[in-house]
């Protein structure tokens, strides 16, 4: 006969097998067992099954871990600041991101002034398409960094290094830290002509520029700077050669301008001319 | 110590966890790479002082899952994680277990729904509290305690040999 105050429910039972019951209750289970054999024998299977996945996997503790869950050797890593959680969307937007094939605009590749006469030469629609995806991803994305203005610099050149080897190319984000943006994250964008690295920053009061790089199918020309605007977000973007890249931001054009510049002759390492 | 260093200390336990998860070498290596590659991009979300443990898992979880969808999108499967399916379905004659091969034990952790498969183990192996793996997988307590109970009376049914399955519907 039971004298149970409170019947034992099944959480218990489960609880009593983790190790979880106070004293008390613990005993009223082993009272309840005693006169229940098959309960008994059902929750002495449960501890078994405890036993036999510390039997069968504790070995996997002593294996030697094998070099690529090592610690960072940092080229290893594969890294992506706030990648994962916008991938699908992403592929949804930025599909068919595209910069179209320039028209040869000569030397003049720094045209601080838009719409000049000899920018309107370039081919617009490809290279527009990758301005309003460009600003498209701004918008979507930049809200979603996470991590503002504390990547390490170890981190730093792990994602640097693994967004490398996705384009292909040597790319390196550049600083922009004298006009005060810091680089914040970043992230690849699958498209249908291949991934689009987008880098963020942001500025000394919160404000957020996003720099995104297109590898190109096609080798082309170069063009000048060209502005797209998108409700409040400003576009500037251009082609040097087997890349596209645009700055966005939501903050006034000069000052935006001045940032594609330095981003400009830092990504060419060269004087503009 | 950085969060970096701290991390690797949780390899191995990540690597048992997913072995026992996947019952694949590689396959099972693979979820502790990506999940090691998912919280090394994300360690500024991480709050110093808080389980790094749980955070792990958590992630590992999310990308567990992820791969499971997708997986699942392309094949027909069969849902056993409801309320259709009787507990006493997996009646099992008493105190058979023991006397099975390890082996069997790969196998019947396969044929568990995943859902259950994770609480069982996170509690079973991984030793975590029921809040844990609640937060962990990011579900109630309550379906904690309900995918507990039928993993592993399902468990036992498949370590004892029978077949609880005859009466699983086939969903798209």
């Amino acid at each position: 006969m039971s004298d149970q105050q409170t019947p034992i429910g099944e959480e218990e039972l489960h609880a009593y097998v983790d190790g979880t019951l106070s004293d008390e209750r613990r005993a009223e289970v082993e009272r309840a067992l005693e006169q229940n054999p098959e309960l008994a024998a059902r929750i002495s299977d449960y501890f078994s099954l405890n036993n036999m996945f510390h039997e069968r996997y504790d070995r996997v503790l002593n294996e030697p871990v094998p070099k690529r869950l090592q610690a960072p050797a940092p080229r290893r890593w594969r890294i992506a600041a706030n990648w994962p959680q916008f991938a699908g969307m992403a592929a949804a937007l930025v599909l068919g991101v595209g910069i179209g094939v320039g028209t040869h605009m000569g030397r003049d590749v720094v045209a601080p002034v838009v719409g000049r006469a000899d920018t309107r030469a370039v081919s617009a629609d490809g290279s527009e398409v990758f301005a309003r995806q460009a600003a498209l991803a701004h918008v979507v994305y930049m809200p979603a960094v996470d991590r503002p203005a504390d990547m390490t610099a170890d981190h730093e050149q792990d994602f640097v290094q693994w967004l490398s080897n996705r384009l292909g190319t040597n790319v390196h984000p550049p600083m922009l830290s004298k006009s005060g943006f810091n680089l914040s994250g970043g992230r690849l964008l699958p498209g249908a002509d291949g991934p689009t690295a987008q880098f963020m920053y942001r500025g000394p009061n919160g404000e957020r520029v996003t720099l995104c790089i297109s590898r190109r199918q096609v080798n082309s020309n170069t063009t000048a700077f060209k502005l797209y605007q998108d409700g409040p977000v400003n576009v500037f973007y251009w082609v040097d050669g087997d890349f596209g890249y645009a700055v966005s931001g939501g903050i006034d054009r000069q000052a935006l301008l001045q940032l594609s510049h330095d981003v400009y002759s830092q990504l060419t390492g060269a004087a503009p001319g | 110590m950085d969060v970096r260093d701290e991390l690797m200390e949780h390899v191995p336990r990540l690597r048992r966890y997913a072995r026992a998860l996947i019952n694949n070498r590689d396959l099972a290596d693979d979820l502790v790479q990506d999940t090691l590659e998912r919280a090394l991009g994300r360690t500024g979300m991480f709050q110093q002082g808080t389980d790094l443990r749980a955070w792990l898992f958590t992630i590992m979880h999310n990308v567990f899952a992820n791969q499971a969808r997708k997986a699942s999108a392309r094949a027909v499967h069969v849902a056993v994680d409801d309320e259709s399916v009787h507990e006493s379905e997996f009646a099992v004659p008493s105190d058979q277990i023991r006397s099975l091969e390890m082996r069997d034990l790969d196998y019947a952790l396969q044929r568990l729904p995943m859902e259950q498969r994770e609480v069982v183990l996170l509690v079973g192996l991984e030793e975590m509290s029921y809040a844990d793996v609640a937060l962990a997988l990011n579900i109630p307590i309550g379906t904690v305690m309900s995918r507990l109970s039928r993993g592993r009376e399902r468990l036992r049914a498949l370590m004892a040999g029978t077949q609880p399955g005859a009466r699983l519907q086939v969903v798209r």
